[in-house]
């Protein structure tokens, strides 16, 4: 086991370079100019050649990527060619509030998610179960944007509750953790259901209930348990996607994450920003997919991670 | 190794109850909950109505640091905290700022500026010509500072070429040539003054984030993407303000802003969607408040292009174009028709227009030029920069149709457009391009020397390419002419020889809305887009 693990982390390594090979070339492959956007319209061309110049940007790219290499190897990630500030500082600000919030809405997810799903596929067409997955089709289908404002309306506005937007205390996390969590609420929701359905469907269930089990020792135990494995994948594959996929909550709700950043930071090309960020986002999500597999053996014990039985 | 496994799993699950619990389901809302919002700052005990006023605005300054400021948000924000030397009100006159008073030597070749006595930087420090000079050689990468990169606004004080401390109070600034508008260019927002001690504390690449200035509001705290949050100076040369503290929350989504404004989250937002005007115009508690901006909207084009080289087709495509409509339909009413390339307030404006819409006019004048069977044309645009940009410009396309003239729209982002339009001629893919530009500094120099003016082609921002003598040695004159009548009427003249050339399709002049809740008094709504709470108190 501890094998595996160092040999998936060593793995990790080459899939970050990609990454940041990748993420390097694709933010210069996008036309326009730092310097003109860091400096605007109003700014000198004699500014922006001095800009140009500051980031390299007049270099080939294979200087200005060693560059930037080099100074990641020794934990500099450069500066914002925006704020000016270093990316380290501008990612640490903000990247805890984009986990905050998306663990939160992740939470969120597992619990009612799956809560949904085994009370549906145990209870199969009975009311329950027709109307939480009427409501995860809804939830699954609706645009994020507009259930964010939604929320707003009802919850700041008209209830005057919850406050609309901002970041402090736990009554700002509630609606945006809300909207960021219900699709992947949903989606656990349908997939524990069907999972759950497979599974109940089959033999050894069966000879569990012939041998007279009680029918939640059954479903708990014997059934839940195997019908895990793509749930847990599914939620593996959803965080990485709330986090990555938070800007449009956060835009709605003036949440200060990582999202947002990403986006001001691509719309004002500002390289070393989106570099960074993705990075990290990346770091986080390979770190995720190794954690989801490593559950896989603790939900399937037919599941090992030895040396010999994978090669 | 299992137990572990279990034991994470079962903390992910306690996480997920602990935080499930949190959710708006009956349980929770049944608990008393505040009705003020909760803001995270030391004043948090105190009721709203303690005036701390909170501002909720679409951006956040990239930087307060003189040299990096480029954005009416960043000077909105400053000017809190850090004051110029010259205020130019919202009426467009140059008031003392921190320079009590300001005149030409003899020669009109240096300016000596006369600074307030008795002023102190937030930290203590005297404020002084020497302190100007400093600030302004940071500025400009003069002096000491010679050899280190200038302010992106370094081109405001291009013109000045030593700043001479005369004595303790006096600064003198010597020019390349005389430049009538260099007053004007000082009120600049970005032309603040800060505490040389608190700029020489900075690292070498230390960035700015806390600004010491003179203003009658000192920093507390800037949480990156939420707010920045100021406190009264108690010392304030120009008296303490009635505000105790002042908070600018960072809300790009502007019917968040509206949200806030409704809930009392925010006691004034900036940029009310045109959308939301009806609805919080009905709203006893809220006001709307109109006001001009300085940035007129534009379609300019590519005069060194057929059909563009020939002006009775520029002009055709300016009658073929309802601006009114524009304005009533697409901005519910706010703004107005250009009637000159620069808006009303600016010193230098003479109305000259706007352009009637008469597409028979139009379509005449096409015939004339040979184009009566219409023509295609590349028309550049930008997405999310200006208040519905790419509405505004497929109106354009479908009025520019009427005249047969069919338009193929591209779109770009902005990072991506201004280095798309702004090219030299020869690289130009565009034959009509929109822009907007701001006279931030209410003088007709600003909005028409660096679009108009021949020597400012690509990579200056003049990308009609326009090029005529006579604006030229106009524009050249008014610059270096003292007298404000004489100056007054060579931009007059340049202004109508302009407008009868016709290098741009002449749209709007920018209107800004914004809404403040009832019982907020004093705020200042400022054509260069700033929102100003020196002055504001809540009842």
């Amino acid at each position: 086991m501890y094998g595996y693990v160092i040999r998936r982390l060593l793995l990790a390594i080459p899939v970050l370079i990609g990454v940041s090979i990748l993420v390097f070339a694709i933010i210069r492959f996008i036309p326009g100019d730092p310097a003109r956007a860091v400096a605007g319209v109003n700014a000198s061309p004699e500014y922006i050649e001095q800009v140009r110049r500051d980031l390299l940007l007049d270099e080939g790219l294979h200087v200005q990527y060693y560059v930037y290499m080099s100074n990641l190897l020794q934990g500099d990630m450069g500066r914002s060619t925006f704020t000016r500030r270093p990316v380290t500082v501008e990612l640490m600000q903000r990247f805890p509030n984009t986990l905050l919030l998306s663990a939160t809405a992740m939470a969120f997810a597992i619990v009612f998610g799956m809560a949904a799903g085994i009370v549906s596929a145990t209870r199969r067409y009975s009311l329950f179960d027709n109307t939480s997955m009427l409501l995860a089709l809804f939830g699954v289908a609706a645009p994020v944007f507009w259930l964010g404002i939604m929320f707003q309306l009802l919850f700041s506005v008209q209830l005057g509750w919850l406050p609309s937007g901002g970041i402090g205390t736990w009554k700002h996390l509630v609606l945006p953790a809300l909207t960021l969590g219900l699709a992947t609420t949903a989606l656990i929701a349908r997939i524990t259901r069907s999972s759950m359905l497979d599974v109940l469907g089959q033999d050894y269930i069966t000879t569990a209930r012939s041998k007279g089990l009680v029918e939640r020792v059954v479903v708990y135990k014997h059934a839940l348990k195997n019908a895990m494995i793509p749930v847990v994948t599914v939620m593996g594959l959803q965080f990485g996607t709330l986090l990555g996929g938070a800007v449009l909550t956060e835009t709605v709700f003036s949440w200060p994450g990582v999202g947002r950043l990403m986006v001001d930071s691509i719309l004002a090309r500002d390289y070393p920003v989106v570099q960074g960020a993705v990075l990290i986002l990346a770091v986080l999500f390979v770190t995720i997919n190794l954690v989801v597999d490593i559950i896989y053996a603790f939900l399937d014990p037919r599941i090992t991670y030895g040396s010999k039985e994978v090669e | 190794m299992r137990k572990y496994l279990f034991g994470f799993l079962v903390l992910l699950l306690m996480t997920g109850l602990l935080f499930g619990g949190c959710a708006p389901d009956e349980e929770v809302v049944d608990e008393p909950v505040d009705e003020e919002p909760v803001d995270e700052e030391p004043v948090d005990e105190e009721p709203v109505d303690d005036q701390n006023l909170v501002i909720a605005i679409g951006a956040e300054p990239e930087s307060l640091d003189s040299l990096l400021m480029n954005s009416a948000p960043a000077a909105t924000v400053s000017e809190h905290m850090v004051e110029t030397l010259v205020y130019l009100a919202v009426d467009g006159t140059l008031e003392p700022g921190l320079a009590e008073s300001w005149e030409p030597t003899e020669d009109g070749m240096a300016w000596d500026l006369k600074m307030r006595e008795g002023v102190t930087f937030h930290d203590g420090e005297p404020f002084n010509a020497e302190a100007v000079k400093y600030n302004l050689d940071r500025f400009m990468a003069y002096g000491d500072f010679e050899g280190e990169t200038a302010a992106i606004y370094a081109f405001l004080l291009d013109q000045i070429n030593e700043f001479e401390v005369i004595d303790e109070y006096t600064l003198r600034l010597h020019l390349d040539q005389q430049f009538a508008p260099i007053i004007s260019h000082l009120s600049h927002s970005f032309v603040g003054m800060h505490s040389p001690a608190s700029l020489e504390a900075l690292g070498a690449d230390e960035a700015l984030e806390n600004p010491v200035g003179t203003g009658p509001f000192k920093v507390i705290n800037w949480d990156r993407g939420e707010e920045i949050s100021m406190e009264r100076n108690e010392d304030y040369w120009g008296g303490a303000p009635e505000l105790e503290t002042v908070t600018f929350k960072f809300v790009p989504e502007s019917s968040s802003r509206v949200i806030m404004l409704e809930t009392g989250e925010a006691h004034a937002i900036m940029a009310v969607p045109p959308t939301e005007i009806d609805r919080l115009e009905a709203d006893a508690e809220i006001d709307v408040v109109f006001e001009n901006s300085v940035r007129v909207i534009y379609m300019g084009f590519n005069m060194e292009r057929e059909p563009f080289d020939d002006a009775r087709v520029r002009q055709a495509l300016n009658y073929a174009v309802d601006k009114q409509a524009i304005i009533e339909t697409i901005f519910q009413g706010v703004g107005e028709p250009s009637s000159a390339p620069v808006v009303p307030a600016v010193f230098g404006y003479e109305q000259v227009g706007p352009y009637e819409y008469d597409p028979e006019r139009a379509m005449e004048l096409l015939e004339e030029a040979g184009y009566g069977d219409g023509f295609e044309v590349e028309l550049f645009h930008p997405t999310g920069r200006y208040p519905q940009d790419d509405v505004v410009t497929e109106a354009v396309q479908a009025m520019l149709a009427e005249v047969g003239v069919s338009a193929s729209l591209t779109t770009y982002d902005w990072g991506t457009y201004l280095d798309t339009v702004i090219v030299p001629p020869e690289d130009a893919e565009h034959d009509m391009y929109m822009l907007g530009w701001g006279t931030v500094t209410l003088d007709a120099d600003y909005g028409l020397y660096a679009l108009f003016h021949s020597t400012q082609w690509p990579p200056r921002n003049n990308v009609s390419y326009y090029a005529n003598a006579d604006v030229d040695a106009l524009l050249d004159e008014a610059r270096v002419t003292p007298d404000t009548g004489v100056r007054e009427g060579l931009y007059a003249e340049a202004i109508e020889l302009i407008w009868d050339d016709a290098p741009w399709l002449f749209l709007h002049n920018e209107g800004q809305v914004n809404a403040v809740r009832s019982n907020v008094h004093g705020l200042i709504h400022h054509p260069l887009e700033n929102i100003l709470a020196w002055d504001a108190y809540i009842e």
